[in-house]
Formats: structure tokens, sequence, C-alpha cells
């Protein structure tokens, strides 16, 4: 059982940098995730946690040893595939003894061990079936159970729910942070999901193009997003954004931009240009609540109707964005409409680096 | 959609050709059943007379002839298969300085004629004192046989996942107990028509036997079916009896295993 | 790719490759690199295989040009490989053209069948196909009889002229298989969509032949025609058996002249020579073709 540190980790494959200066602390017995786009370089820091890459400069470090140049086998993790990488010609019991016996680990005990996981993870039937025998869902299990089985200091995750079916995503992920929760493993998830970070991490680290952008919990991340990429990652329907000219006005500011403008109280220290952000909640047809800043017209471009709520999707001037609606809406593509701002959701971002304005 | 005409036409052009490549066959295993007494034609039928195997059997002194060919291809196959999947392996699935370079050599190797080496190898082998044993018929195609078999197996190697190999290694298997004991195991119809095809190939390699080998009692069953010949110009029955009994075995292997045989020479080549 | 060992991750098989590699590369050194150097070695030399040699330079090589035997044997492979490789090759395109656009039941049959050709040892071939040759018994006369061609009957190896397109048609018998099955396999990988797609835009059977199947059979027949441009280089078997090189030196081949100068003759540096400037031919075959096949693609 222990902590994870990535200390100013650099990965090079050749001139092309895929992972730059990532500082990162998982505190023992957390889960982890870390989320990004492909090609942000997530994949590689979980692998280089695991020894399956050399590290270009920076310290690993586990617990308090540093890992660099130890081997995979030596770190005392284990990991969770992607494509589940079950040994296709061994039973599904051998699958999950195969770490414990290439670490001399009595048979009595290993039958044991196999047996507990088993049974946590509803696999107790599978047992002496191949691999090629199992659902994509049972494959997933039985790659947990391998990892399970082995108690390591940490488990890795690569993307472990991509490869399933959405239904069984959503159920498989509730069942991994429970199992997480019981048997306090430090954990590193690595996913392309904002969703399943959202729902699963402990905190989550949001990375992008090799850079790690923000550390924190959901909530800080969501609520308070430190650049403008985290902002548009994190939250499904995702941030609209549009630019703004600021001027100070009685009691607030004026926001000028494209098909927009509407006064905003109780604003200060905002630069003479921002990127405003817009959460879906954040914007709500004009009538529907007070206290809001508007009106912004525009034209309705789609209508997303999920049940308990409607995304409009509107039309400024150029720029899309959504419009939250509760319940069901009489809205058609086509319709022209008023939204208003609401003030305390808006976000604002510096225009040249992207980073958050408090 | 394609018209009825051309469906038939389809059919027929395949039908044709096939006629072409299986008339020959034909044509000798009648002419080997033909009566031994009669007017001998190529293929013409007049009553089957499996005797004649018997006769060309004893008469071309066949037996020790298929024994020599058949040490000299288990042993050829069986090293060369074992030295490939090793290489392959390293080829296929580590990365080590050069291995590009030490592929390419083994590439070419794959089209060096045996025409261009024989020559030196009798020499050599001479000065030795091997001509006219198994090994101077065994070292040489361990060596061909070892060139084809590595390219196969790494061809192989390379469609494995990543990720199974990773597993193991963090599971904590070395590379041994990977190779031979997670990967190997999916790697058995590639390793069979490696082995099929090898086997095809030592057993019908004439010229090194022809030019090693002057050793009636070590002579391999091509080579036997060449003597056989030189004596037997006039008695086409005889003749054709002893070309089929040489041909039979890979034949047999190949009506058997033809799947593997075919589909494995194609998705090697085209790898490739 | 050169990785040094920071680079690699902890626990990467390193130096262990170069052992896994060790006895593939051991043996094929030995037994065939080995020779190759000591066939270019041997190449130099006049010898004759009992007496000391004299050292000649690249006189064997020259030879090559000027020796009116070596020019034939090396032009004769050049007619056989029209049999040996482009007939097979244009052959198989055909059948693998119909077959791209029909949908053929039992297609597994006929590939058994054509590729059987390929599985018997050239010896046997030779036998075979010597019977048939015969002038007087063989098949293909008396299927001329039979047709009241009785006039056309030859001695097929027998006759000057055509001692060599005898050969040169067991060597199609025999390869003809292996490319057909090839090219047909290529041609089932073709998505149907792309003939659709030809379709509607009206093409007939041969410019969707030469729009859709031979692009996209490129790499299928760079591998047809380099195995059986090798085959027809090679070329020793069948010519032993069914001619040795005759009548004359009507089917003399540089393989032959391997064989023949090196333990009949008591060239052996030319033999040398010979096949030393075989494997080179070889090279450069396979060069060009795959060079062509590749640039075809980006194209």
């Amino acid at each position: 059982m222990a902590g994870v540190r990535f200390v100013g980790v650099d990965k090079r494959y050749g001139s092309v940098e895929a992972v730059r200066g990532l500082d990162l602390e998982v505190t023992d017995g957390e889960l982890m995730v870390i989320v990004g786009p492909s090609g942000s370089g997530k994949t590689t820091a979980l692998r280089m946690l695991a020894g399956l890459e050399s590290i270009t400069a920076g310290e690993v470090l586990i617990g308090d040893r540093v890992v660099n140049r130890v081997a995979p086998r030596e770190r005392d993790v284990a990991m969770v595939f992607q494509d589940y990488a079950l040994y296709p010609q061994m039973s599904v019991f051998d699958n999950l003894a195969f770490g414990l016996r290439r670490r001399k680990v009595p048979k009595g005990e290993i039958a044991a061990r196999v047996q507990r996981a088993a049974e946590l993870l509803d696999i107790g039937s599978l047992l002496e079936r191949k691999p090629g025998q199992l659902s994509g869902g049972q494959a997933q299990r039985v790659a947990l159970g391998r990892a399970l089985v082995r108690q390591p200091q940490v488990f890795l995750m690569d993307e472990p729910l991509s490869n399933l079916d959405a239904k069984l995503r959503t159920q498989t992920r509730g069942e991994i942070k429970r199992l997480q929760q019981d048997v306090r493993t430090t954990t590193v998830y690595v996913t392309h999901d904002q969703v399943e970070a959202m729902t699963m991490g402990d905190r989550i680290a949001v990375m992008n193009d090799g850079v790690l952008e923000q550390v924190g919990t959901p909530e800080e991340v969501y609520e308070r997003p430190a650049n403008r990429f985290v902002a548009g990652f994190i939250g499904s329907p995702a941030m609209s954004f549009f630019d703004a000219a600021v001027t100070r006005e009685d009691g607030g500011v004026r926001l000028r931009g494209e098909g927009v403008d509407v006064h905003v109280p109780e604003r200060s220290a905002l630069p003479a240009s921002v990127i405003v952000g817009v959460r879906p909640e954040a914007a709500r047809l004009w009538g529907t609540t007070t206290g809001i800043a508007g009106p912004v017209p525009g034209t309705v471009v789609y209508v997303e109707a999920l049940g308990r709520e409607t995304f409009v999707g509107v039309d400024v001037a150029g720029s899309r964005l959504a419009v939250y609606e509760e319940g069901r809406s009489a809205l058609q593509p086509g319709d022209t409409v008023e939204f208003g701002l609401v003030p305390g959701a808006l976000r604002f971002f510096a225009p040249d680096s992207g980073a958050a304005i408090s | 959609m394609t018209s009825r005409r051309e469906l038939t036409l389809t059919y027929v052009v395949l039908g044709a050709f096939s006629l072409f490549a299986l008339a020959p066959v034909v044509g000798i295993v009648l002419t080997a059943l033909q009566d031994p007494d009669g007017l001998a034609a190529f293929g013409s039928f007049n009553g089957l007379h499996p005797s004649n195997f018997a006769d060309a059997w004893r008469d071309g002194n066949f037996g020790p002839y298929l024994r020599s060919s058949v040490i000299v291809m288990v042993v050829v196959v069986a090293v060369a298969s074992v030295l490939s999947v090793l290489a392959g392996y390293a080829f296929g699935m580590m990365r080590f300085r050069g291995s590009q370079v030490l592929f390419y050599v083994v590439l070419l190797g794959l089209m060096i004629p045996t025409e261009a080496i024989v020559v030196p190898l009798y020499y050599d082998y001479r000065d030795a004192g091997l001509t006219d044993t198994y090994w101077a018929l065994i070292l040489p195609q361990i060596g061909t046989s070892v060139a084809f078999g590595t390219f196969w197996m790494r061809a192989f190697f390379r469609t494995v996942p990543r990720s199974l190999v990773e597993a193991a290694r963090i599971d904590g298997a070395s590379s041994w107990f990977t190779l031979w004991r997670v990967v190997l195991p999916l790697a058995r119809p590639a390793v069979l028509t490696m082995m099929l095809l090898l086997s095809m190939w030592t057993w019908n390699e004439f010229l090194l036997a022809l030019v090693m080998v002057t050793d009636e009692g070590l002579r391999t069953a091509p080579l036997g079916l060449s003597f056989f010949q030189g004596r037997n110009q006039t008695d086409l029955t005889l003749l054709a009896a002893g070309a089929v009994i040489v041909a039979t075995p890979i034949v047999l292997l190949y009506v058997f295993l033809q799947r593997h045989f075919i589909r494995g020479m194609l998705s090697g080549a085209v790898k490739g | 790719m050169r990785a040094t060992a920071s680079e690699r991750p902890p626990g990467e098989p390193r130096l262990v490759g170069y052992l896994y590699l060790l006895p593939a590369l051991v043996a094929f050194t030995a037994f065939v690199l080995v020779p190759l150097g000591r066939a270019v070695w041997l190449s130099f030399y006049d010898w004759d295989g009992v007496t000391p040699g004299t050292w000649t330079g690249l006189d064997n090589y020259a030879e090559l040009f000027s020796e009116e035997a070596l020019r034939g044997a090396f032009a004769h492979a050049l007619v056989l490989l029209f049999f040996y490789a482009l007939l097979p090759v244009g052959i198989g395109l055909l059948l693998a053209g119909l077959v791209a656009r029909a949908r053929v039941r039992g297609l597994a049959f006929f590939r058994t069948v054509l590729f059987l050709p390929q599985v018997i040892a050239l010896v046997v071939v030779a036998v075979m196909w010597r019977m048939i040759y015969d002038p007087g018994s063989g098949a293909l006369n008396e299927l001329l009889r039979t047709f009241g061609l009785g006039s056309l009957t030859q001695s097929w190896l027998g006759d000057f002229n055509l001692a060599l397109p005898a050969v040169g048609v067991v060597g199609t018998w025999v390869w003809f298989g292996l490319a057909m099955v090839l090219l047909m396999a290529g041609v089932q990988k073709i998505p149907a969509s792309l003939y659709d797609a030809a379709r509607v835009d009206g093409a007939g059977m041969v410019r969707e032949f030469f729009a859709v199947t031979l692009p996209a059979l490129r790499g299928e027949i760079a591998v047809a025609l380099t195995l059986t441009t090798i085959a027809a280089l090679r070329n020793f078997d069948l010519i032993y058996i069914t001619t040795k090189g005759g009548p004359g030196d009507a089917t003399s081949v540089p393989a032959f002249q391997v064989y023949d100068r090196a333990f009949q003759t008591g060239e052996v540096g030319s033999a040398a020579a010979i096949g030393i400037a075989l494997t080179a031919i070889i090279f450069c075959f396979s060069f060009v073709i795959n060079r062509t096949a590749e640039r075809g693609y980006a194209l």
C-alpha cells in the first residue's frame, strides 16, 4: 500500500515530447483518474509508472522508492489493459494464478486468493473456461481479478472499460469504484471519457498534449477549471465559449461579443477582453428564471431532448451555445429565441493563455 | 451482379485450368497402375496393377532412399523450427540494436539460391570428410530453412498483441517463460505451416543430394528416382510407379493439411 | 533502432535478444553466408577441383559476357522467365479478374487442385513430363494423333527449337497454380464496394480490371513475380532430369552450367562465378519488382 509520485517527469520519443514536466501526487489509497484526449500523454504516464516505458527525465516514486530503473515485476504493481490481455490458452483460474505462481506464492495461498477474487467479481463459475469463451464483460472482470489477486501496492488501469458497450460500461464503472473502496489500494486509472473520470475519481488529473492542466476533485475541476481546456473538456454537454470585450458599468461590467450584449453585476478585475465560458445550466431561456443577464438573441439549431431535461443548441452570430431547459422544450430548430446568462455560473478566461480569471 | 454467362465462363476457365493441373498427375498414377507386360503408354488405363509399386520399390531400392529422406527431413525441420521460433521471437517481439540490419540480411538470405553455394559446400565438405554423410545434407538445409523460418515466425510474432507480453512481464514472467507458455500456444498454426513447408522443400531437394552423395545407401528419394530413371528409360510403368512413390508422402501430407499449406503460404508471402 | 540503456524500459529483454538470435544466426552464417563468401573467393580462381588453382581475377565474370555458351545459358534463363513467371502471373491475373466479379462456389476445391503441382518434387515433375513429351508413347503426341493432327507430332525435348519452350511449359504447369492462388486470395480482399462504385461509374469488365483489380493486387503480383522469377533462374532439377541441357546447348541454363562446370568439366571457378552472378541477378530482379510495386502504391 503506497502512494505514487511523478516529479518533473518528461518522456521523449526522439524529438516528440509525449509528456512534459509532469508533477503529480497520488495519495495512498486514492483512486486518481488521469483523463484527457488521445495524445495527451495519459497512457504514456501510466506506462512509465508500470515500467513499460523508460523515463526520459524526472523521477517516478512508488511509496518512497524511486522506481525509474526498477523492472515492472519488482515494482509490485498490477495492470488492467484495455484489451484485457488475458493469456489465451490458459483457463481463467490459471490466468488469475499466473502472476502469483511466477512469484512462488504457495499453492494454498494462491487458491485462497483466487477464490476471494472470484467471489468479489462474481466469476466463480468461469474459472475453468478459456478466455475465448468469455463475453466482453466477463473477460474484463477476469482482467480485474488478475490484478486483484496480486494484492499489489498500486493498481494501474488503462481504459479498462473502453471495449464494453455503453450499458455494461456504466454498470462496471460503479463496480470498479466499489471494489476500490473495499480494498483501498492506490489506483491510477486512465480514460479519455470525462464522464467516467467525474463519476469514479477521488481526484482527477486532466492532461492535454503532454502537460498536466489541472488536478483536483471532480467538483473542483468542474466548478473551478484552471483553464479553458479543462473547462471545455470536463462536463457534458461541453461548456460553450464566446469572446467578449469588457467595459466597466455601474455595479458590474458590460460584456460585448458577437451577438451578445449583456450586463453582468458584480464582476470586478476583468481585463479588457475575455473568453466567457458558459455551461448549459448557466444559460436559461429568457423569462423562465429571474436574475439572469440578457437577453441574448439567437436561432435554434438543435434540440436535444433527454426526457428530464433538454439542451437547446442556439446559434448566436456564428457561435454555438447550449442552453438548459428543464423538462420538455417546445422549441424547434429554426425558431428565434432569447436566453440569459446566470452571472454566478459564468467563467472567464484570458484570451492569450486560456488561464482562468478568478 | 454478375451475369449467368460470366459465372459460367469463370467456372469453365477454372475447370479447364484445374484439368491442366491434374491431368499429368492423374496420368502418371494411371501409368503406374498399368499392366506391366502390356503396351505402356502414358495415362492410358488398362486395369489396376498395384503390384507395380512393390516391384518398383524392390527394383529401385526405394526403402533406404525414403528412409534417408525421412531422416534428413525430420532433423532439418526439427532443428530449423526451434531455431526459427527463437530467432523470430527475438526479431518480432524484442527491440535491440541492429535488429533491422540483421533482419535484412536474413531477408537477402532467403533469395540466395542453392546453386550459388553448392559448389563451395561440396569442396569444403569434401576436404572435411563430410561428403557422403547425412550432415552434408542436413547442415546446409538447416541454414536455408532457418532463413525462411525466421522470416515466417517473425511475421507471426509481430501479430501478437503487445499488451499480452506486457501483462506477462508485469506478472513477472521471464522472456523465456513468456515465449513458451504464453505466446507459443498461439503460434501453433503458424509453426505447423512452417514445418509443413520446410518438410516439403527438404523432401524435394535434389541438387544438394546429387552433389553431396555418391554412396547409394545415403541417397534421398528424389536422387534415387533420378538414378532409377537412368536405368528404366523404357519401362514406363515401373518408372511411373517409382515416381509416384517418391511424390506420395508429401502429396499425402498436402491433401490432408492443404488448408495449412495454402493459407500459410499466402498469408506469409504477402505479409513479407 | 538505436535505444541506449537509459532509453529502454527497465526489465525489457535487451542483450538476451541476441541470445535468442544466436543459434539461428550461427546456422545461417555457417551454412549459407560463409559458403557464399567462399563462392565469391572461388570465383576468382581457375580451378579444376583437384590440382591447385590459379588466380584469374575477374576473368570468370568476363566470360559471362564473352563465352557464347554462357551468354546462351543466361539468354535461355530469360526465355524461361517468360514461361515460369510472366505466363503464370498473367494466367493468375486473368483468373483473379474473373473470380473477382463472380461468386464462385467450391473455390477451396479449385485452390487445392491448382496448387498441387507446387507440392510435387521437381524430379517427379520432370519424369512425368518426359513421359508426356516422349515422341513415341508420350501423351502429347498421342493426343495429337487422336485428333488427327499426327503431322504435328514432334520430338519435343529433342528438337533444337522446341526443347526450351517445352521445358518452359513444364515450368508454367508448376507455377501457374501458385500465382493463381496467390492472386485469387488477394482479390478476395478487395471490398465489393469498389467494384460497385466502378460499375455505377459505367465501367465494363476490362475497365474494372485495370481500375480496381490490378492496382489492388500490386502486393500479390510482386510476391508472385519474385517467387517465380527466382524459380526461373534457379531451375536445375528440371533441366537435369529432362534434357541435361540438350539437345546440344538448347536448354542449357546457368544453374545447369554451375553443376556441369563444377563437377563434370573441372571449371570450378567459373561455376562459382555463375552462381554468384545468378544470386546478383536474383537480387536485382527482386529489388526492381518490389520497388515498382511500392511506387505503384505511392501513385
